[in-house]
């Protein structure tokens, strides 16, 4: 089980508790009321109103409104509803729906069962990432509880709803996060991102009406129920409400996780929470919100974590994975790793995405072996830009943005590996 | 629903894609050029190539073609800068990895990487990259060829298995930059409609075992025609040089066999020029051997015989064995012939095989419709008259009679005192025949046939046989007025043929030589 | 027959869950590769004859995620997270340290076929770089003698 955060607030007050994945934790600290409310006392469209009202945004990544994205689904009960709880957890610098799974898997879900009331679906799968084979046991035990004691099932606490809850692992394909791929591995398919229309509100897994929300976004939803929008809204800024769980990662004193409101100045996490950089060194970078979002200088970190903050500054909060990159560092191998990344997850389909996410790689490469040139540096971002906004999916602009951050702020060091042939960094990581 | 294209309107029906639309009104790359690879008339849309994408006002974001629903009142730009420069993004990313040997590529020509690269792409690509490793002539089946480095992705071949014939044996395995087609070990492609892979492939990865090297397509010329491998009457485009047949491939007809062949009709182009044409005009000598005559002597021979068995035993021991391999106007004159003479004694003998939901017909002829639509019979009643001495002179066209159901009946062709045999190809019907004349096949002379559904379409000469030979109705034609049968006066001339047919016989109304239209006309009569 | 009964009837449980049948193929595979530890071309058609789909439907599904295997693999896998965070914290000298221990190379088997080698994308540890997983058992703020040692443990 993963370490509980160090700085903690609603989502995983208890979560250092191991009894809290527990239903009989759980249940002790106030756990199961809120769907209990919900089911009995709230109509399904008073729920999307009120996490509406909440203003909770998709903690997935794209940060997409959870009210409104509930009120797609169709109202008709012609035909069956799915929710799909997005477990896929798979950008790198991300751990914190791990943390969720593992130490809180009641906190989600309940949201999930309230989630189910609110759009009308009769079942849920919850897709988690393939190598999470522990935290898919300890959710499974955690729903089985759920059967035994009548919170899944036929007649959800005896309401009369019924709700089922599926967990179906995945086996190793980053695409598989992006909620078509989910949906295609779902149905036992190749994870590739399906075109659109048709949207997965009308035709999603199996053909049938689905929403995909991530697993922090449901864990989110217990707590807006039970203590309404305005509390919620207490925590973040005015746009982004609520907290989010940071997950700090690379070099740092203290890697882990930061619960923390949203809007929390960036420079706040890394070096008062996450202690500065190791003994001797600077910070030179920080990824802010996952691999696929651009890099900020050490000199931008003063950017509170909001998309309306950090969207000025060319970049977004993703999955608030920060990774602390410092002065040992050469951003020419960070590129390296990067493009490696997302050549390796490609799912193929598109043209641009399956050839360019190719080439960023290789001739990031032959930079990096001193074999570059001037000209490499402008073909990097002249593909970025083939890439952009052009594909059935967001994952070539999620492999163009970090290349694009790189070059927007540490160019001298693609121009150093170009010019003299070699890397400037001796300490840096070897590849 | 309207929608505007580069500022010209258009009617189009609602529910459809753009692509799909400006396809359904007859524009799409005749007027509006819209290139695309994945996108595919009749295969489902796949939307991954990105190379269809247009600007549609009022949308941000550039949008694919093939899958975009038209709107009422959608205005689309198709020439902008904004989609012109991702055109040439999707070609130079293709082209990254594809080698730049068009010259050696046996898909010049008529390759839609070739032409878009050209029209829309960088001549180089800028990268001094060493392309992925491919592999190189892999052997998919029996018919087909694969070169992964040519292969664009674009998962026609794929989708073209899976939703067409329902095998299935194409797939693409792995991922990303590593992803390449592939059969099941022990699953080659091999189906019924194989080749068609190669077809629909835009570029020269999949080429046919059979086309492969023979020929630059650009010495072929396309001579549009008609399958004669069933009944179903694809429609084909003959490729043609130095008087020679070189492929099939298919010619869209949606009421007919949609862009598709069937691989054994598409390799039916060899018995063309093949080796057991029947190239010589030949008569019977007194010890039953055939001796090769010239061709006016056969057809002065075979008069001068069904003279004789009118003399003695009558018009009615006149009999014809029709074919279904000939046109709608050879019928027309074989009819005319036993009115003239004044016989009733005719039908007409196909072979069956196996036939599938697709294409495949089980009767293995193209014109036994248009043979019923001119009230030949089944050959059965034929024969059997014949056997039971009713017929003596019977004129044969093919030899389809040699096969089963009708095979036992040789007997009856064996007792005859006159058998006269028009036909293209060998069979041992010759041995018997007392005069044999050669005729043109299907791809050798103008006409029409009549495809199991009634529809009557065109055939024209694509090659010229290298030997003297007549259509059946020309040596019909040319019998009768030897015989000074009433109303042959004229020279044989197909088109007042066809004229005769079209007045004469009402299914085949406006349905003259001239009128029909390229993709073909239902009988009068047969829906469509 | 490869799949054994106890398999298959546990395949069965998973396709009950599912609307439709095919919803269950990425649980089959993970239940069959527990069993036989690979997917070869005979297994594949056995389980497209449960799933009613074309045998190379499965084997595409196979080739597309780095979970399922082709071929014959080690007893055990060893995989180290290569991802950035980790590379930051020594990911990538853990790994040539592990491969000089193993005397093989990522992506390769040891003789003797105990251990297959690799190096995955980010597994959700970044915090506790560097990490390794040993089939689903993650380990987790390694160094290299504890590295070796659990390599050491593995029968
Ligand atoms: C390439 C790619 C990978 C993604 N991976 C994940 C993921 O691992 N987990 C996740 O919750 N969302 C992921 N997403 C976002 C999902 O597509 C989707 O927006 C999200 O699951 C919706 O949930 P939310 O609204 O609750 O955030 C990914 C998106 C892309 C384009
Ligand atoms: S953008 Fe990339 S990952 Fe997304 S569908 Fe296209 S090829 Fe697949
Ligand atoms: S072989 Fe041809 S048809 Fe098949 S995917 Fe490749 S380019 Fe497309
Ligand atoms: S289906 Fe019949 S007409 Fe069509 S290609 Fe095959 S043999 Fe020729
Ligand atoms: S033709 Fe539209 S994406 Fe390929
Ligand atoms: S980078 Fe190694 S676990 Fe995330």
């Amino acid at each position: 089980m993963q370490k509980a955060p160090f700085v903690t607030s609603y989502l995983t007050e208890h979560a250092g508790d191991d009894a809290f994945a527990t239903l009989a934790g759980y249940r002790a600290r106030g756990g199961w009321e809120a769907a209990r409310k919900a089911l009995t006392q709230m109509s399904p469209d008073d729920v999307v109103n009120l996490v509406k009202d909440a203003g909770l945004q998709g903690r997935g990544g794209a940060g997409f409104g959870t009210g409104m994205k509930w009120s797609f689904m169709p109202k008709a009960a012609d035909k069956p509803k799915y929710l799909v709880c997005n477990a896929d957890e798979s950008e790198p610098g991300s751990f914190k729906d791990r943390l969720l799974l593992e130490r809180a898997p009641h906190q989600m879900l309940e949201g999930i069962v309230i989630g189910a009331w609110a759009t009308g679906a009769s079942k849920t799968f919850v897709y988690v990432r393939g190598e999470y084979a522990q935290p898919a046991d300890v959710l499974q035990r955690a729903i089985d509880e759920c059967y035994a004691e009548g919170l899944l099932g036929s007649d959800v606490m005896g309401t009369g709803f019924a709700h089922d809850v599926v967990v179906t692992r995945g086996a190793g394909a980053y695409i598989c996060g992006e909620e078509t791929g989910l949906l295609e591995s779902l149905e036992g398919k190749k994870g590739q991102p399906r075109k659109k229309p048709p949207f997965p509100a009308q035709y999603g897994a199996f053909g049938m009406p689905t929403t995909v929300n991530n697993v922090e976004t449901f864990s989110h939803v217990p707590h807006i129920v039970k203590n309404g929008p305005a509390w919620f809204k207490g925590f973040g800024t005015e746009k982004s409400p609520g907290t989010t769980i940071f997950g700090v990662s690379g070099l740092v004193q203290r890697p882990g996780l930061y619960e923390l409101p949203l809007g929390t100045r960036l420079d706040e996490i890394v070096f008062q929470h996450a202690g500065g950089p190791l003994p001797g060194r600077k910070v030179r970078g920080v990824i802010p919100g996952g691999m696929s979002m651009p890099i900020l200088p050490v000199s931008q970190l003063d950017v509170p974590m909001a998309n309306e903050f950090l969207r000025e500054r060319k970049t977004m909060l993703g999955t608030g994975g920060v990774m602390v990159i410092d002065d040992s560092v050469c951003m020419v191998r960070v590129a390296c790793v990067v493009t490696y990344f997302f050549r390796d997850e490609s799912c193929g389909q598109c043209t641009q995405c399956r050839e360019g996410t190719g080439w960023l790689h290789k001739i990031v490469q032959r930079i990096e072996r001193g074999a570059g040139s001037r000209e490499d540096i402008d073909i990097l971002l002249d593909v970025c830009g083939k890439m952009e906004g052009q594909t059935i999916c967001a994952f070539a602009d999620a492999a163009a943005w970090p290349v694009q951050g790189l070059l927007r702020h540490f160019r001298e060091d693609f121009e150093a590996h170009v010019e003299h042939g070699k890397c400037p960094f001796p300490q840096s990581f070897e590849l | 629903m309207k929608i505007s294209v580069d500022g010209v309107e258009y009617e189009v029906a609602e529910g459809r894609t753009i692509l799909q639309a400006l396809d359904d009104v007859g524009v799409l790359m005749n007027g509006v050029d819209i290139p695309h690879y994945c996108w595919h008339p009749k295969l489902s849309i796949d939307g991954s190539c990105r190379l269809c994408q247009v600007e549609v006002e009022g949308v941000p974001k550039l949008q694919i073609a093939c899958n975009t629903p038209v709107a009422e009142g959608m205005k689309i730009h198709t020439q902008s800068e904004r989609v012109q420069s991702a055109r040439e993004g999707v070609m130079e990313l293709l082209l990254l990895n594809h080698p730049l040997d068009c010259p050696i590529c046996d898909q010049a020509g008529e390759c839609k990487l070739q032409d878009y690269a050209f029209e829309y792409g960088q001549q180089h690509a800028r990268t001094q990259e060493p392309r992925r490793a491919a592999k190189k002539r892999v052997d998919l089946g029996p018919t087909i060829v694969f070169d992964q480095e040519r292969c664009i992705l674009c998962r026609r071949c794929v989708r073209f298995c899976r939703e067409v014939p329902g095998t299935g044996e194409l797939s693409v395995f792995s991922r990303g930059d590593r992803s390449v087609i592939e059969t099941f070990p022990g699953q080659p492609l091999a189906n019924d409609y194989s080749m068609n892979v190669a077809d629909i492939c835009p570029v020269g990865a999949l080429t046919t075992k059979d086309f492969r090297f023979k020929i630059r397509v650009w010495f072929l010329e396309d001579v549009p025609g008609v399958c004669t491998g069933c009944a179903n009457g694809c429609n084909v485009y003959l490729g043609v040089a130095n008087n020679r047949v070189y492929r099939y491939v298919p010619r869209r007809n949606d009421a007919v066999n949609q862009t598709w062949l069937c691989d054994p009709g598409r390799l039916s182009y060899k018995r063309i020029g093949a080796d057991d044409r029947i190239d010589h005009a030949a008569l019977q000598n007194a010890d039953g051997i055939p001796v090769a005559v010239p061709l006016e002597e056969a057809i002065a021979a075979a008069a001068e015989r069904i003279r004789n068995v009118v003399a003695t035993k009558g018009a009615g021991a006149v009999g014809l064995l029709v074919s279904p391999h000939a046109t709608n106007e050879d019928l027309f004159v074989a009819r005319r012939f036993l009115d003239a003479i004044g016989s009733t004694q005719a039908g007409f003998a196909v072979v069956r095989g196996r036939g599938d939901d697709l294409l495949i017909k089980e009767e293995k002829a193209p014109n036994a419709s248009g043979a019923r639509a001119l009230g030949f019979e089944d050959a059965a009643g034929l024969l059997s008259r014949t056997r039971g001495g009713a017929v003596e002179a019977l004129v044969v066209m093919g030899h389809d009679v040699l096969a089963a159901p009708y095979a036992e009946s040789r007997d009856a062709l064996e007792r005859v005192d006159t058998l006269v045999l028009l036909d293209t190809h060998r069979s041992p019907l010759e041995s018997i025949a007392h005069v044999v004349v050669p005729v043109r096949h299907a791809a050798e002379k103008e006409g029409t046939l009549t495809n199991f559904a009634g529809r009557v379409q065109r055939v024209q000469p694509a090659v010229e046989p290298p030997f003297e030979a007549l259509s059946e109705g020309e040596a019909l034609w040319q019998i009768a007025q030897a015989l000074g049968l009433p109303g042959f006066d004229d020279p044989y001339d197909v088109r007042a043929v066809s004229k005769a047919l079209a007045q004469s016989v009402p299914a085949f109304a406006g349905l003259d030589l001239d009128s029909v239209p390229p993709d073909g006309a239902p009988l009068a009569g047969a829906g469509d | 027959m490869v799949i054994s009964a106890e398999t298959r009837a546990a395949i069965d449980a998973e396709i009950a869950k599912y609307p439709k049948r095919r919803g269950a193929l990425l649980p089959a595979l993970h239940l069959v590769q527990k069993q036989t530890g690979w997917i070869s071309p005979e297994t594949a058609q056995e389980l497209a004859a449960i799933f009613e789909i074309h045998p190379i439907e499965v084997m595409e599904v196979v080739t597309f995620y780095n979970m399922f295997y082709d071929r014959p693999q080690g007893r055990h896998h060893v995989y180290v997270c290569t991802n950035l965070p980790c590379s930051l914290r020594g990911a990538r000298d853990l790994l040539k340290e592990i491969e000089q221990h193993l005397g093989i190379e990522s992506g390769e088997t040891t003789p003797d076929g105990r251990i297959t080698l690799g190096h995955e994308e980010c597994l959700g540890a970044c915090a506790w770089a560097p990490m390794l997983r040993i089939g689903a058992q993650y380990h987790e703020n390694l160094d290299v003698e504890t590295a070796k040692r659990l390599l050491d443990e593995l029968k």
